[in-house]
């Protein structure tokens, strides 16, 4: 020990030095309660379900039997595995490139000093607090097939037929649950993209503009590349986010019609209330395990880093 | 930049549009909450404004009166017979007593957790900091089946005991709180120069004196925002709620169970649903500077 040599200008060093890790210099009592609960509630379950998902559920005695490949195995031959993936994926995909896409467009439109505009930037974080499930309800009414204010507008100017209501029609079902998430997630995207447009520097559009540049020009050249890291940042946290999809498919079609829109998380859901805890689990592991990969990919790809 | 008069004028009706359609659902779902059953399941016609407005479907989520007391009301006997199960007080207190002990349970410790990250350097740092935000982006549904297991073993998912029950959702809110609290808490720490601390010391104050009368005070704005940002995360979650207890429901799962296979009380369904959504407006509004930094966990500042 060098304490010979350590300046003992702390009081809490001189009584007990042994203890050391025990006082509030040491970092330890400042990070235990939130690792403990991390480790409790987090990692325990974690390894839990992993054990949950090697083992077998004997449906009659209700015993777990180790049987490492059975419930994986099951997974990958399950067509509606299969399935819940790929409506994932393409759920998460289009509510992705909507967001951003109209999410970048508004924040453009909002991004002016001029008087009323921040009432109308305050008006638009509003979606945001909503609870899901009450959008998924909102929604719901709005898309009722026979009294909707929303399928009855899209009747009157014929996008839509009264015979095949939103919701329940498989072909388009998908598509009444992805109006809920981009008009409660849009505004987080207009958010982020609004705090990048305000961080940029003025003098790279003086110039373009002194140069005859337009403004379409200006935003591919300039706006853009200088946005990237920011954009990057929206899409890794919203596209997490959306892999999970539960709360609209849950209260807005319960997955249905028939299997139209069950993503992995809902057959999860379902195959937990049937009772096979082993092989929710297991699907419930796949779900985390594509999270991982595709966030390390995009992370890897576009040098971000949260 | 200079822009024509026509220019101006054509940008503003689109915002005013733009915002508009966003704020439209809102707009009718608060008009649901006071029409009557007439004006909502009105399948001649859209029912916009030619309605008696009312407060019953209020009166009846948050005040309980019962169906009879409804039926003569509006003079009608759609739906008269049952006990109300559409009495939502006991609900909003649950909400409440959950979304209060989450928030502040989740700044207890994440303020400590955050402090240390940001004023510390020692071995294990940077994977504490991937460990908190690996856990926000752990799916629920990951650890649902062992946590009902666990509750179920702890006597907090189906007992009498109301105590238990908010406990078990009061942790697992804070859990899942926790990693936005922790990040968005050591960007305002990190906000705070190191010397203010050194200063401190030197001064022959210990850490813990320096964290609590020092630096703590100079991030309370920062406190403030993750705690506002808790509550509506905790007010406003859904799945956790619905699988881990069977005797307490939130007003999200609640709300859920107004559908039902022969039909939903949308005009119950849509007041509760108003009321709700209110608490979180109030509170986005108060914390909209720090509103980015909070989604973002702390990496992009406004």
């Amino acid at each position: 020990m060098s304490e010979a040599v350590v300046p003992r200008d702390r009081p809490s060093d001189l009584p007990m030095p042994r203890w050391r890790w025990l006082t509030s210099e040491h970092p330890l009592p400042w990070l235990l309660p939130g690792a403990a609960l991390m480790i409790i509630f987090g990692i325990y379950p974690l390894l839990y379900a992993l054990w949950l998902s090697l083992h077998k559920r004997n449906p009659v005695t209700r015993l777990n039997v180790f049987d490492p490949d059975h419930n994986w195995a099951k997974a990958l031959g399950d067509q509606r595995v299969w399935d819940a993936v790929a409506t994932t994926l393409l759920y998460t995909g289009v509510a992705l490139v909507i967001q951003l896409v109209l999410g970048l467009l508004i924040a453009l439109l909002l991004d002016t000093d001029r008087k009323g505009y921040g009432v109308l930037r305050a008006l638009m974080t509003l979606p945001l607090v909503v609870p899901p499930a009450v959008t998924g309800m909102m929604f719901l009414l709005m898309l009722d097939g026979s009294f909707g204010v929303l399928s009855r507008s899209l009747y009157a100017v014929g996008l839509l037929s009264p015979q095949f209501p939103i919701l329940a029609t498989s072909s388009t079902a998908l598509a009444g649950v992805l109006l809920a998430d981009i008009w409660q997630w849009t505004p987080f995207m207009v958010l982020i993209m609004l705090a990048g447009l305000r961080s940029l520097p003025k003098e790279p559009f003086e110039a373009a503009a002194i140069d005859g540049a337009t403004a379409v020009q200006a935003f591919f050249k300039l706006t853009l590349p200088m946005m990237s890291k920011v954009i990057a940042i929206a899409v890794l946290i919203r596209g997490i986010d959306l892999f999970r999809i539960f709360d609209y498919v849950k209260v807005m079609t319960d997955s249905g019609p028939g299997t139209a829109t069950e993503t992995l998380t809902s057959y999860a859901g379902r195959i937990y209330f049937n009772g096979d805890f082993p092989y929710a689990s297991t699907l419930s592991l796949i779900t985390l395990l594509l999270v991982i990969i595709a966030s390390t990919l995009f992370m890897k790809i576009f040098r971000v880093k949260l | 930049m200079e822009q024509s008069f026509a220019k101006r004028t054509l940008r503003d009706i689109a915002a005013v549009l733009t915002v508009g359609v966003f704020m439209f659902p809102l707009f009718w779902w608060a008009l649901t909450s006071i029409k009557p059953m007439y004006a909502i399941f009105n399948k001649d016609k859209v029912v916009v404004f030619d309605f008696v407005p009312t407060l019953i479907n209020y009166a009846v989520v948050l005040l309980g009166w019962s169906r009879a007391e409804i039926a003569i009301e509006s003079g009608s006997t759609f739906g008269v017979g049952g006990t109300s199960s559409y009495d939502s007080r006991q609900t909003i207190v649950d909400s409440i007593i959950i979304a209060v002990g989450s928030t502040v349970l989740t700044i207890i410790i994440a303020t400590l957790a955050a402090y240390a990250l940001s004023r510390m350097r020692f071995k294990g740092r940077d994977g504490y900091l991937n460990w908190v935000l690996g856990q926000r982006f752990l799916p629920p549904i990951a650890i649902i089946v062992p946590l009902v297991g666990m509750y179920k073993v702890a006597g907090m998912r189906d007992t009498d005991n109301l105590f238990l029950g908010y406990i078990g959702l009061i942790i697992i809110h804070s859990l899942m709180n926790l990693p936005i609290a922790v990040l968005l808490l050591k960007s305002f720490f990190d906000d705070v120069p190191k010397d203010v601390d050194e200063a401190a010391m030197i001064d022959g104050a210990t850490r813990w004196q320096t964290f609590g009368k020092v630096v703590l005070p100079m991030v309370r704005g920062g406190v403030a925002a993750a705690a506002v940002l808790c509550f509506i995360f905790s007010w406003t979650e859904f799945l956790l709620s619905l699988f881990l207890t069977t005797i307490i429901r939130t007003v999200p799962v609640k709300i859920t169970t107004f559908v039902t296979s022969t039909g939903s009380e949308w005009g119950f369904i849509s007041a509760l649903g108003t009321a709700a959504i209110l608490p979180g407006f109030i509170f986005i509004l108060l914390v909209q500077r720090h509103l980015v930094r909070g989604l973002t966990l702390g990496s992009l500042k406004e």
